[in-house]
């Protein structure tokens, strides 16, 4: 048993590889042959993980990725405890439906990320891909629980169909942000694309750099949402981020929306002053 | 055994098992959470006719409040689980909710039973209120008039302990209340404690049942009023003419202990004869706090000084 397993990356990428059997819960009980022998698909090609990463360490559900990894798809697929730290930039589809623990990545990621997690907490130091904590292809809802956040920007849809947990955006996002959320937190720090909230039910898209609310969105009143407060302080605190207090203490235009829907949504931008 | 030349007795609290809830309220600024505090832990003296102890724990500073507010930390206690929760629902309702600006969190994060205080509260938000998870807790966003309540949806539960006591005797009612002020001011803020009583202080002390009124579950505490002393059998020093009596509640032994330790010590004051404390010979509750094994480090050695 040691305290950690560390994975490094043996030689550049140069294809993508679906790498799913990095789980840190389930290194737990392996030991480095074990680990080694855990399947890494290349295309077709059914190879291990020894293949393509020496491996230190085993028996332990604390991990680390050494190396450019960008190619490397799915990544803590269904973790559902321990900690996994990414030295680098992360593929796609990282994180995927995870239940627990903790995944950091040191630079960027791609599409996918979080997608349909439930609990658990992703933090992406720089930027992200599409559909960040959205659903999987076709499934009525995306992440279900658990925190996503992101220094940096991301693509569309993020947070689509959303049923409950938050998402922190420190950059900006793209188009269809928060789109059709059931319920749960999308919280963008710069600017938002268009047709933010569209189709929203419930949940909360809150948004301080600036957005073009959609004419299915009402006006409902200028406040200090107490909610907006206590989550940003909570981010703050729990992932050392350093939001202003401008930010934290201040005022809010609600708009409730979408009136498309059952229309209980609402889309909060921050008031400056 | 003496302190600063008071007698200590040899005797000890008798104190009871309760259970307790911690309750964090913030609001804009102090002024407001104080109004909220106040008006949640009026009327809470004793469970014998309030349902329920409280008082206000401590004030917190923004950095100590989920929502980094100013904010009050206030302890409730009451006899059993199912009395606390509907004690919660009620004073949380009719005072936190209604206060300005406020919001209500739960300050026992890490206990194992929960009451769900928040969410009996939530439909008074008549189908508009929402919720949020954030760091894992529930809150519920109930609209009002100045715009929304965030309240905790649950609470924790701990297995506190009521009636830890001390009773000073005291020559004159100007010093012995200048004994207990200053016993109170020694035990302000001092985390896992409250006292009940007004200012801390309680002067009608009892004892169970009546003499002569068989319906009432208590009745004055005869043998420490002065003004009975030839009429009834006197626990009073014949240079007594005042008694005043400190309640706590406490999370924990060490917690009344604490507390008691302090108290003691800053009622040692001159004009103070006694300190002595109430029990009913071990027969109503398991936790025992004898005042000298408490006190003793502060002893004088025995003498009179």
């Amino acid at each position: 048993m040691s305290d950690h397993v560390t994975l490094t990356l043996r030689a550049p990428l140069e294809a993508s590889i679906e790498a799913d059997s990095i789980v840190p819960n389930a290194f737990a009980s392996l030991g480095e042959p074990e680990i080694g022998a855990l399947p890494v698909w290349a295309g077709r090609t059914r190879c291990a993980l020894a293949d393509f990463f020496d491996i230190s360490g085993g028996r332990s559900s604390n991990v680390r990725v050494v190396g450019d990894v960008r190619h490397a798809h799915g990544i803590a697929t269904g973790m559902a405890g321990g900690s996994l730290v990414v030295d680098g930039d992360a593929g796609s589809r990282l994180a995927g439906g995870i239940t627990g623990g903790v995944v950091e990545v040191l630079g960027d990621a791609g599409d996918d990320a979080g997608a349909a997690m439930s609990g658990g907490s992703l933090r992406i130091r720089r930027n992200a891909g599409d559909r960040v904590g959205a659903g999987l292809p076709g499934a009525s809802r995306g992440m279900t629980g658990g925190e996503i956040v992101v220094g940096g920007s991301v693509g569309a849809d993020a947070g689509a169909r959303m049923r409950r947990g938050l998402l922190f955006v420190g950059g900006d996002a793209g188009r269809l942000a928060a789109r059709a959320i059931i319920a749960g937190t999308v919280i963008v720090i710069g600017r938002v694309g268009p047709e933010p909230a569209f189709a929203s039910k419930r949940g909360s898209l809150v948004v301080a750099g600036g957005v073009n609310v959609p004419p299915t969105y009402r006006h409902a009143c200028d406040y200090e949402p107490p909610h907006v407060r206590l989550a940003l302080t909570y981010l703050a605190r729990q992932y050392e981020l350093s939001l202003g207090r401008e930010l934290v203490e201040g005022r809010y235009r609600r708009y409730c929306g979408d009136a498309s829907t059952v229309g209980k949504g609402e889309i909060l931008t921050w008031i400056q002053e | 055994m003496y302190v600063n030349g008071v007698f200590i007795d040899d005797t000890f609290a008798e104190a009871f098992p309760m259970r307790a809830a911690r309750i964090v309220v913030t609001a804009v600024n102090e002024r407001w959470a104080r109004e909220a505090a106040l008006k949640l832990t009026g009327f809470a003296t004793s469970v014998i006719a309030c349902k329920c102890e409280a008082a206000i724990e401590r004030e917190l500073e923004p950095r100590e409040t989920p929502d980094a507010r100013p904010g009050v930390s206030v302890l409730l206690f009451a006899m059993d689980t199912e009395s606390l929760g509907k004690r919660l629902v009620e004073r949380i309702g009719q005072t936190v909710l209604t206060c300005p600006t406020t919001s209500c969190f739960d300050g026992l994060p890490d206990a194992d039973r929960r009451l769900t205080s928040g969410r009996a509260l939530r439909v008074f938000g008549d189908g508009f209120q929402g919720s949020k998870v954030v760091g894992g807790d529930r809150f519920w966003r109930i609209p009002v008039m100045d715009g929304e309540c965030l309240l905790q949806e649950s609470f924790g539960v701990a297995k506190g302990i009521g009636g830890g006591n001390f009773i000073i005797l005291g020559a004159d009612t100007r010093r012995t209340l200048a004994a207990a002020e200053a016993s109170v001011a020694a035990i302000a803020n001092m985390p896992g404690i409250i006292l009940p009583f007004p200012g801390g202080v309680a002067r009608s002390g009892s004892k169970v049942g009546s003499r002569r009124y068989k319906s009432l579950a208590a009745s004055t505490n005869d043998a420490y009023c002065p003004t009975l002393r030839p009429l009834t059998s006197s626990s009073l020093p014949d240079d007594v003419h005042s008694v005043l009596e400190l309640v706590l509640d406490g999370l924990d032994e060490q917690s009344i202990q604490r507390a008691m330790r302090a108290g003691i010590s800053a009622a040692c004051l001159p004009g103070v004869r006694a300190i002595t404390a109430g029990n009913y010979g071990g027969k109503l509750g398991p936790h025992h706090f004898p005042l000298r094994s408490i006190v003793g480090a502060h002893a004088d050695g025995g003498a009179r000084a």
